[in-house]
């Protein structure tokens, strides 16, 4: 716990997940002065966190929460100690599931969001709000996104996008110094070279390994974002903890460099077609169809019954329509600040997929079951 | 050297069943409503037909007012060996005997049908591709032997204790002759392609990997095909299918970025999917109709499991 003559510490929501764990570890190896707290909902996970970052852990103190209650469930002795202490609140955690109904979605996304600005507001003047977002909160609209604010006005995918979208307007309207990061789609971990987070992008990849995606909508040249985790919690840590850019938001996106969904199907292709078992098969690669016939094709299969690929196409409709809403997000803002743009994605596109058909999937296939 | 397809000829069995009755009588694994959407009304039935009895109807017919004589080559691409002989009632009652087992359908028909110059085999494995493997070895001997006319017959009867779907189709008994002569210029083969996939050869244990394959393996082999006879997709005048169902193909025309108006969709309902010869079937009764005319560009595919993707570009 932060005593009254440390320098201000961090608060990180959302500790154990993907961006959190990645923020944590780079703030504290940024700054060798720098204590932490790390919200967790349990004991274990919190033990687990700090064994996972080594030495840098020590200076990490689990404190136990949960954003879904208010003042993340923080007791008022807890809230007492801490007023003064905590420079930034950094604010990671989210529900990504992408099938939550939107009261689900806004209990932990939306309403997580309030309580965690509610709490930066009892902690004192000093504690800024660093709220990591989506590039998602721009919904169904296409073209150019702005580094701004989102209107929503072209409504929303899933849930996910929607109690996002409608987090980042409570930021907005918070008296709190703010700064809004809006990470893509993070596939991969360059720093231990791993996916250490399967996501539908991953499940979609292994789905297309097993020769059952026939076919997705869209069109090919739609650019297809995404960054690495390592990058994304440099970004945040650059553009968060430095008061310089309060009141900013910025794409954490590869932007412009976006390859098309051509592009990644041709390197995916080549990639898997050197697994002999892939290259048995025969498998095609998907085809890319206008949203009608795709529809056709989800509604047959849900007429037919099979059951598995009832659960793929059950799962590819939480966001498979961001397909057909071909947008590149701006990065600007992102790119005049710092000095390292997002790493093209087809340069770690390949190492991403070898590491997955080297692990079988492992996590792709556990949301398989879950679904 | 070119060939074309002179003449086309088929023959069905005399019963019919409706998507109700054959639900009334366990023969179907999918609601009756859902094959009614996926475009299925009924299916042609025998009662006391034989397979090789429909197909010497079938060849009898393509062969009438051609010498027997002109025949170079008779491709069998049916029902193997004598199961083809028996009636639905008599399949899976009798044991052949080892000379049974060489009592040969296509052999037979040669004889009956006096055709005395021409040797006989038998194209088999391809399922609903069959009559697309026959031609395919036809017109290979007829551009490197120098034959003139081969004729290629094909007979399939589903087995009655099957039921009558095959992976939400509902299937036909039906028998289809096909005359292929070099040098035709009627139904004039342009291009072919097939695609066999060995790893779906467990149909029943790689249906879902078959659906989901089906679709991509399909638009590659409609576009090998019309690569090769350097044709767009749109110069494509007709859509001559298989009679899978209608679903499967508005789907699939999505991704060949074709019209539903260019396909010959009417014979699904009121024919099913006979097990041989809808693409031919449905390309005589276009022809007869005059909905195809002569210089047509059309456009035939076929799935048969095992798994084989046949395509063909013929000019009408």
């Amino acid at each position: 716990m932060p005593s009254p003559s440390d320098s201000p510490a961090i608060l990180v929501t959302g500790a154990t997940g993907l961006v959190g764990a990645s923020v944590l570890r780079e703030a504290l190896e940024r700054d060798a002065g720098l204590r932490a707290l790390a919200l967790v909902r349990t004991w274990e996970s919190g033990s687990a966190l700090r064994r996972s970052l080594g030495d840098i852990g020590r200076r990490v103190c689990p404190v136990l929460g949960d954003v879904r209650t208010p003042a993340l469930g923080l007791d008022a002795s807890l809230r007492r100690q801490l007023r003064g202490r905590i420079g930034h609140l950094v604010h990671c955690a989210a529900d990504i599931c992408f099938g939550r109904t939107l009261e689900q979605a806004r209990s932990v996304n939306t309403a997580g969001t309030a309580h965690a600005l509610e709490l930066a507001a009892e902690l004192g003047p000093q504690c800024r709000f660093v709220h990591v977002s989506t590039a998602f909160v721009a919904g169904r609209s296409v073209g150019s996104i702005p580094e701004g604010r989102s209107t929503g006005v072209h409504g929303f995918v899933n849930a996910y996008e929607q109690s996002k979208h409608e987090a980042e307007e409570l930021v907005r309207a918070s008296s709190r110094p703010f700064v809004i990061l809006r990470p893509s789609t993070i596939v991969w971990d360059g720093r231990s070279g791993a996916v250490t987070q399967v996501n539908v992008v991953h499940r979609a990849l292994w789905m297309y390994f097993g020769g059952l995606v026939p076919m997705l909508p869209g069109d090919e040249r739609t650019p297809l974002d995404a960054v690495p985790a390592d990058w994304v919690a440099r970004a945040v840590c650059r553009l968060g903890l430095d008061p310089q850019f309060a009141g900013r938001t910025f794409h954490l996106c590869a932007g412009g460099a976006a390859p098309s969904l051509r592009a990644l199907f041709d390197v995916t292709d080549e990639v898997l077609r050197t697994d002999p078992q892939f290259r048995r098969r025969g498998v095609c690669r998907p085809e890319v169809v206008d949203l009608a016939t795709y529809r056709l094709f989800e509604r047959s299969v849900l007429e037919i019954g099979e059951p598995k690929l009832v659960r793929i196409v059950r799962g590819l409709a939480t966001f498979i329509e961001q397909m057909t809403l071909p947008k590149t997000f701006e990065t600007r803002g992102v790119e005049a600040v710092l000095a390292e743009p997002a790493p093209p994605v087809l340069a770690y596109w390949p190492r991403m997929l070898a590491h997955l058909v080297s692990t079988h999937w492992a996590g792709a296939r556990e949301m398989q079951v879950a679904a | 050297m070119s060939a074309g397809l002179s003449r086309i000829a088929y023959a069905f069995p005399r019963g019919r069943a409706t998507l109700a009755e054959l639900a009334a009588r366990g023969q179907l694994s999918t609601a009756p409503d859902t094959l009614g959407r996926f475009g299925f009304e009924q299916v042609r039935v025998a009662i006391d037909e034989t397979p090789y009895g429909l197909a010497l109807d079938a060849a009898r017919t393509v062969l009438e007012r051609v010498d027997p004589e002109s025949i170079d080559l008779l491709l069998w691409a049916g029902m193997p060996s004598a199961a083809a002989f028996q009636a639905p009632g008599a399949r899976g009652r009798s044991v052949l005997g080892t000379l049974d087992r060489f009592k040969f359908p296509g052999t037979r028909l040669q004889s009956e049908l006096g055709l005395l110059r021409a040797s006989t085999f038998s194209v088999g494995e391809l399922a609903c591709a069959s009559l697309f493997g026959a031609l395919r070895v036809a017109r290979s001997l007829i551009a490197s032997e120098g034959l003139r006319r081969v004729l290629c017959v094909a007979s399939e009867f589903f087995p009655e204790e099957a039921g009558r779907e095959a992976l939400f189709n509902c299937t036909s008994d039906a028998a289809c002759a096909l005359l292929l002569d070099a040098g035709a210029e009627r139904n004039r083969i342009v291009a072919q392609a097939q695609v066999t996939k060995g790893y779906y050869w467990d149909c029943e244990g790689s249906r879902e990997e078959i659906v989901a394959s089906y679709f991509p393996t399909a638009r590659h082999v409609v576009t090998e095909v019309l690569e090769q006879a350097g044709w767009a997709p749109r110069d494509v005048t007709w859509v001559v299918p298989h009679n899978v169902s209608l679903r499967s193909w508005e789907v699939l025309l999505g991704l060949l970025r074709l019209p539903r108006a260019r396909l010959f969709e009417r014979n699904i309902a009121r024919n099913g999917h006979t097990l041989v010869g809808d693409n031919f079937i449905n390309l005589a009764d276009a022809i007869e109709s005059g909905d195809i005319r002569p210089g047509d560009r059309l456009l035939l595919f076929s799935y048969g499991f095992g798994a084989h993707w046949s395509a063909l570009a013929m000019e009408a």
